[in-house]
């Protein structure tokens, strides 16, 4: 029976990721500007935009219906009971009974859903270009989410998220199996395809013809841009704490102790850190891929993923 | 002891296998043979890991001919025939990258289920690397098959010869240097036949494109 405490942690950590993720999106930008010699806009710049669009008027087409008005919300809500599913700081967590990974790849796609319904719903070109692109790009990469953590979950005899983290740390050779290995290429790839990230989407740029994520929100405006725009940083960070405590599980506390919660703490900054630096290397080098070039890069990851469960499966 | 080694030897061949991979997903020679010869590296560090763990005096030099002929050697030749040919740098495939790759990923899958047999049989701490040997020897096959440019059809023939290495190190430890040797020469020897045979092509046909085989010039 969990406790109060568990409870109380349960929600502290959701809470924190959601403060956590303008910082970290802040932290990449930084770190991309640093790169490419530029001096880059302070951590806290996503902090301060949010501030600004909450305060702004909102703007919406007289084409729109409901659907508008009420898209930022699911996507939002959807992106933070995520947050209560995903360890993030300590396992295992109270709603680890509510759901577990199959959840948690469902609760995405609703965003993803939503914001591609809110994108054709005033009728703006642009919107239905980004929400059909986003269509393709999720239709290819869900699946490949969910046989990534599938193959950590086969090991772990259990596809919930706290219990496979709890059973890596219980056996760390599993963490260099060609299994894992395979699993978080996949997993990787998948991060980069949702978030739009480089490969698959351009980030830092606004008004370019290629855009998915952005050409869908082109209409938003106040209020509700800063919502999707805060859900779409939580996403980013999410996804990294799944890639750095599913397969990286150290630090991750199991006893709700003062010490071990602080602990995790640090090692969660230094992973996110790290993750970090990782995607704006990776987004400096790599050039944005052709739109039908996607689907070859996201069967790419779809392979590594079959591979991997075929490999935890049989050397199991 | 035992099953560290398993592990590293299955994480080897993962490694050899992905590169493999890697020739069904890019399509610019030079990243063929950067594939082609991460590849060897990496098959002559599996090479070295056997050679550690069984105490096999032989194994290192296998290793060392490994990583110094098809990690080195034969892609500085591939770069130079890749250069001198010139030509289209993308040709298209018969079939498609994304196709391909989910057929490469069911090729290891079937690699699994035709090596069960002798998974069964084997009591070798290396014995899970042995699927995914054979699935590089079904994709290189499958790549010499499905690309249309004679520079992937000899990479793909030698990731093939990579491939039937990599088993045999994996399921008996090595066999005799000798044979070793033996079937290295011949893969060696088949490269330059090949590469005096794709100068041919181009000088005929000016394009390296197999495809224009199936006609008959005058």
């Amino acid at each position: 029976m969990p406790s109060p405490a568990g409870y109380a942690v349960a929600i502290a950590q959701a809470a924190l990721a959601l403060l956590l993720a303008p910082g970290l999106v802040g932290l990449i930008r930084l770190f991309k500007a640093r790169l490419q010699n530029r001096r880059g806009a302070p951590v806290w710049q996503p902090y301060l935009e949010l501030r600004k669009l909450f305060a702004k008027e909102v703007v919406v087409s007289t084409n729109a219906s409901w659907l508008f008005r009420a898209a930022p919300f699911v996507v939002f809500t959807s992106t933070v009971a995520v947050a209560f599913l995903v360890p993030v700081l300590a396992v295992p967590s109270p709603f680890d009974a509510v759901g577990d990974l199959l959840v948690v790849v469902y609760l995405l796609l609703l965003g993803t859903f939503f914001l591609a319904l809110a994108g054709l719903d005033p009728g703006s070109a642009f919107g239905g270009m980004g929400s059909s692109r986003e269509m393709t790009v999720a239709a290819l990469s869900e699946p490949t989410v969910a046989l990534a953590i599938f193959a950590l979950a086969l090991g772990a005899g259990s596809t919930n998220l706290g219990q496979i983290v709890a059973r890596t740390m219980a056996d760390p050779a599993s963490a260099v199996s060609p299994g894992y290995l395979l699993a978080f290429g996949a997993l990787f790839v998948v991060t980069l395809a949702e978030n739009g990230r480089l490969p698959v989407d351009n980030p830092a740029t606004h008004l370019e013809l290629t855009m998915i994520h952005e050409a869908m929100i082109l209409e938003y405006s106040g209020r509700y841009l800063a919502l999707i725009e805060w859900a779409a940083w939580l996403k980013v960070l999410l996804f990294f704490s799944l890639l750095g405590n599913l397969f990286v599980p150290w630090g991750v506390a199991t006893a709700l102790t003062p010490a071990s919660l602080g602990w995790a703490f640090a090692t969660l900054i230094a992973k996110l850190a790290v993750l970090g630096v990782v995607l704006a290397v990776f987004e400096t080098r790599v050039a944005k891929l052709r739109l039908f070039r996607v689907p070859e890069l996201l069967a790419v990851s779809f392979v590594l993923a079959v591979l991997a469960i075929t490999v935890s499966f049989l050397v199991r | 002891m035992d099953s560290a080694f398993g592990q590293l030897a299955v994480l080897g061949s993962s490694l050899v296998l992905m590169c493999g991979l890697t020739l069904l997903w890019r399509r610019g020679s030079s990243a063929h043979i950067a594939a082609f010869a991460a590849q060897s590296v990496a098959l002559a560090a599996t090479a070295a890991l056997i050679a550690v763990f069984t105490g096999s005096r032989e194994l290192w030099l296998v290793a060392v001919a490994f990583l110094g002929l098809k990690g080195v050697l034969m892609p500085i030749l591939l770069s130079r025939m890749d250069r001198r040919l010139g030509g289209p740098r993308e040709l298209e495939p018969y079939v498609n990258t994304a196709t391909s790759l989910v057929i490469g990923g069911l090729l290891v899958v079937l690699a699994y289920i035709v090596t069960r047999p002798v998974l069964e049989v084997s009591r070798l701490p290396t014995r899970s690397g042995m699927p995914l040997a054979m699935g590089l020897i079904f994709v290189s096959l499958f790549v010499i098959i499905s690309r249309k440019k004679a520079l992937t059809q000899v990479i793909g023939f030698l990731a093939l010869e990579n491939g039937i290495a990599l088993l045999a190190m994996l399921g008996t430890y090595g066999i005799p240097f000798i044979v070793e040797m033996g079937v290295f020469l011949d893969a060696l020897m088949g490269f330059l036949v090949m590469q005096i045979v794709i100068y041919r092509i181009q000088e005929t046909f000016e394009s390296i494109d197999v495809e224009q085989l199936n006609r008959l010039s005058q």
